[in-house]
């Protein structure tokens, strides 16, 4: 009976299920791939700065960060964790990054892909792609692998300007082209390392199939906007993946994420919601509880719709790529575009912490939100800092309020359910409160 | 004695105990005052506009109180008490702040500090990543824009001429740290760690002329000495985190070593690098700066571009420098110490440990939460890596 309602409660898009098979069929696919000797390169999350040129030389790739989701969500995380602590690597590093030293370690010593390594394990990388973007994780982890792999660490810059800086004359095109130059300079260095030639046709196609692909995903997301929201966040963070790097054929992606545009503008047109009776409008921040995520059902059946997430998932604001005819120069725009692209509107309301914490803000009024809940996972820095910044603007700005329930990237057993429920009940007398300050104030929801 | 009578070693703590006294006077004759995070605000541009830099530290005997409403506790506690005095009103006779990309939570931290503190002058530098020539390139077009808003703030253009003169101040600062250093060869030597805790916070709170006069006082003090440190059984290398307060050091001392040498940002990591001289002033500077300052923060490969690795090769490109320090300063153990939560030096300490084994010298790894309160358990830590080393 509950289980029904349950159901009935959530209404799931149709497309999402043939979008999220074909990222986990090409997750699989690279492991079939890794393992019939196809040169791999671990690489870290980028934000299309460098996989686009990885794809383009047909190097494999793979995201231990990824790895490190799937090890936790399956229970064989422990092992790893572990394994890094003995290593002497401190506790408090990143989950996903002791996973990946732990995994990496045990491999070397074994000289082989550990065999209960879960789904088909990771194999030896020829080259360790870090990124300069947000976190410094993404650096000191590869670096720290070579006790362990002989793959040679390359790392892609990504300038972070302040808001106001990246407004004086001349920051952004120094910036793009800063970022142009290091990645001509990553390519010279593939050529070399796998003795191939770049293919820049390939490039070029892959980069403008990304370009599009996101800016489809944009308006996808911007149909969320709408009340009754036609789209939940558990959609969302199905078919993120082939948006944020290309996870199998590009082209194929293209075709369901314009599949999914078709549908969530169908429900706008037909008032379809994605929750049944839509109450509460929210925003999630950061990565939700993978292996809790039945709270969102029990969440939707007291009518919470969640509207908008995370900005680091999202795809930058589109703005036409079409005079750029260097690709190189495409994927730094384009990388340079999703966080940088709110600076100019944070800017005129004075706040400082452009990506991260602005987009919240921007997010919570243009989707009339009435309440937050925050997810802050507790060895990722990054995935935290900003969240009580966050949450005190929502709050101050907009009369917003919001939730903290803390969790972990990679020990699932830290999300406390229950208390996070109870605190939701607490969070609805809020908003309740909150909605009428609003109205009192003259703010248009 | 007023303050300004002190001299050599007894100004130097004297400042140490009160940072912001000759700062807040020098305010009161007029001059600005501008606090900067981390090491890459370039300390020769506020010289040559002669602005007064102060470098915003923390405060591990204060308790965190309000620090907590903007930045979780699950970040390095060292920027969360600075921030929290920041917070409570301590650094309010600041003109100005520039902060900088100095680890992600130092960057984070930096547009917490501007969005809660609004200070009337403040820039950001975003520091590169990478070592490369486009990265130095790159930092060159920060620090020029970082000029333009100093020349913005002040009304005065900057010469090159100016610029080059700062940077004979700065580097003469340089020389004086590193003669300043060299009496800590001597067994036993003439000044202590913990005295050089005292004088490093004393530099980062006053011009860099003050300081260089404040320097051959101290020199001259140390080198006619007869109260100086003890000869002791074990001579010490310290690296890691900053260490901006005397109470781990002096903990260290009173275990039975005498920390002799330093690889921290409070100490050799900031004075040893020099700016060559180059015709743009930036170039040098933007060069000494990302290339020269050795922080784990900063990404460098030994051998740019090479598609084959060596792990020995890349250890000893990224950590040799200690080696030298540990002949020179003849060490016979090294203490890898780091805040709780810091993650660029957590990623480097079993790298770190396995060149030092590699070289032969002894290690130890221990880790803090940022309070002068919770060092006594790792005394006992030192006490036993100091037995291990015979
Ligand atoms: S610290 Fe966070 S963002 Fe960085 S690698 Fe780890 S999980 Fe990813
Ligand atoms: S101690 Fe580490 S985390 Fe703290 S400011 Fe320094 S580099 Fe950043």
């Amino acid at each position: 009976m509950s289980e029904e309602k349950k159901k009935k409660a959530m209404n799931r898009l149709k497309t999402m299920y043939p979008l999220r098979a074909n990222i986990d069929q090409a997750y699989e696919r690279s492991v079939e791939a890794t393992k019939a000797g196809k040169p791999t390169a671990w690489s870290m999350v980028n934000w299309w700065e460098a996989d686009p040129i990885l794809k383009a030389m047909d190097i494999e790739i793979v995201y231990p960060e990824n790895y490190g989701a799937v090890c936790a969500a399956i229970g064989s995380a422990q092992k790893y964790l572990d394994r890094s602590d003995a290593e002497g690597f401190p506790t408090h590093m990143c989950g996903y990054a002791r996973n990946c030293i732990g995994y990496t370690a045990e491999m070397t010593e074994l000289g082989h892909i550990p065999s209960d390594a879960p789904m088909g394990g990771m194999s030896n990388p020829i080259l360790l792609l870090s990124s300069g973007a947000l976190c410094d994780a993404r650096i000191k982890w590869f670096q720290s692998l070579g006790r362990y792999l002989d793959a040679p660490v390359w790392t892609v810059e990504l300038p972070h300007p302040g808001v106001e800086e990246s407004q004086m004359p001349g920051v952004r095109e120094k910036s793009i082209q800063f970022m142009v130059k290091e990645l001509r300079e990553l390519v010279a260095f593939l050529e070399r390392l796998t003795g191939r030639k770049m293919d820049w046709a390939k490039l070029e196609e892959i980069t403008d199939d990304l370009i599009e692909i996101n800016r489809i995903w944009y308006e996808i997301n911007e149909f969320r906007k709408v009340r009754p929201c036609p789209m939940h966040s558990r959609d969302f963070w199905s078919c993120m993946n082939a948006s944020l790097y290309p996870a199998g054929d590009p082209k194929v992606s293209l075709k369901l994420y314009r599949d999914m545009y078709d549908e969530v503008k169908d429900r706008v047109a037909n008032k379809i919601g994605a929750v049944e009776n839509e109450k509460y409008r929210m925003v999630f921040g950061e990565l939700p509880p993978w292996h809790a995520l039945k709270i969102f059902d029990e969440l939707a059946e007291r009518g919470w719709n969640f509207v908008v997430e995370s900005w680091a998932y999202h795809a930058p604001k589109p703005i036409d790529y079409a005079k750029i005819s260097d690709p190189l120069e495409r994927v730094a725009t384009q990388t340079y575009q999703w966080l940088t692209g709110y600076f100019p509107d944070a800017l005129k309301e004075k706040e400082y912490m452009g990506y991260f914490a602005y987009p919240y803000l921007e997010w919570a009024r243009t989707y009339q939100c009435d309440g937050a809940l925050f997810h802050p996972l507790l060895t990722c820095r990054t995935a935290t800092n900003h969240l009580i910044l966050a949450q005190d603007r929502l709050l101050n700005k907009l009369h917003v309020p919001s939730l903290i329930a803390e969790g972990d990237i990679v020990d699932l057993k830290l999300f406390d359910y229950a208390d996070t429920m109870r605190k939701a009940v607490v969070l609805e007398e809020m908003m309740d409160h909150y909605k009428k300050v609003r109205q009192e104030e003259g703010f248009e929801w | 004695m007023t303050a300004k009578g002190k001299k050599g070693f007894a100004r130097a703590k004297e400042l140490y105990q009160d940072r912001s006294q000759r700062a807040k006077e020098l305010k009161a004759e007029g001059k600005k005052v501008m606090g900067y995070f981390c090491l890459y605000p370039v300390l020769e541009l506020f010289t040559a506009f002669d602005i007064v830099p102060y470098r915003i530290l923390g405060d591990m005997g204060e308790p965190i109180t309000k620090a907590d409403s903007c930045l979780p506790t699950i970040v390095c506690p060292f920027i969360r008490s600075a921030l929290d005095l920041g917070l409570k009103g301590k650094y309010d006779f600041f003109d100005g702040v520039v902060m900088c990309h100095s680890c992600e939570v130092g960057e984070k931290a930096a547009h917490i500090w501007r969005i809660y503190m609004d200070p009337s002058y403040y820039h950001f530098l975003d520091t590169p990543h990478t070592v490369h020539e486009p990265a130095q390139q790159q930092f060159k077009g920060q620090l020029e824009d970082f000029q333009k808003t100093l020349e913005a703030l002040t009304g005065k253009k900057l010469s090159a001429g100016k610029l080059k003169d700062a940077v004979d101040i700065c580097n003469q600062q340089r020389v004086l740290v590193r003669e300043l250093y060299d009496l800590r060869k001597s067994d036993p030597p003439l000044i202590s760690g913990t005295e050089i805790i005292e004088v490093m916070v004393a530099l980062m709170s006053i011009p860099v002329n003050e300081g260089n006069a404040l320097l051959k006082q101290i020199i001259d003090e140390a080198r006619g000495r007869t109260d100086g440190p003890q000869k002791k059984p074990h001579r010490l290398l310290l690296w890691g985190t900053v260490i901006d307060n005397t109470a781990l050091v002096e903990m260290i001392e009173n275990a039975g070593a005498n920390v002799v040498m330093d690889d921290t940002c409070v100490g050799s990591r900031a004075y040893f690098p020099m700016v060559e001289p180059t015709e743009n002033p930036l170039d040098g500077l933007s060069r000494r700066y990302l290339v020269d300052i050795k922080c784990p923060r900063t990404f460098r490969e030994a051998v740019y571009g090479d598609p084959k690795k060596h792990y020995i090769k890349d250890l000893e490109h990224r950590f040799g420098y200690l080696k030298d320090y540990a002949r020179e300063w003849n060490a016979d153990g090294v203490i890898l110490q780091s805040v709780r939560y810091c993650d660029i030096h957590g990623y480097d300490t079993p790298g770190l440990s396995d060149y030092l084994n590699h070289i032969g010298l002894p290690n130890i790894y221990i880790e803090h939460d940022y309070s002068e309160g919770a060092l006594a358990p790792l005394r006992t830590r030192v006490q036993g890596f100091l037995e291990l080393i015979g």
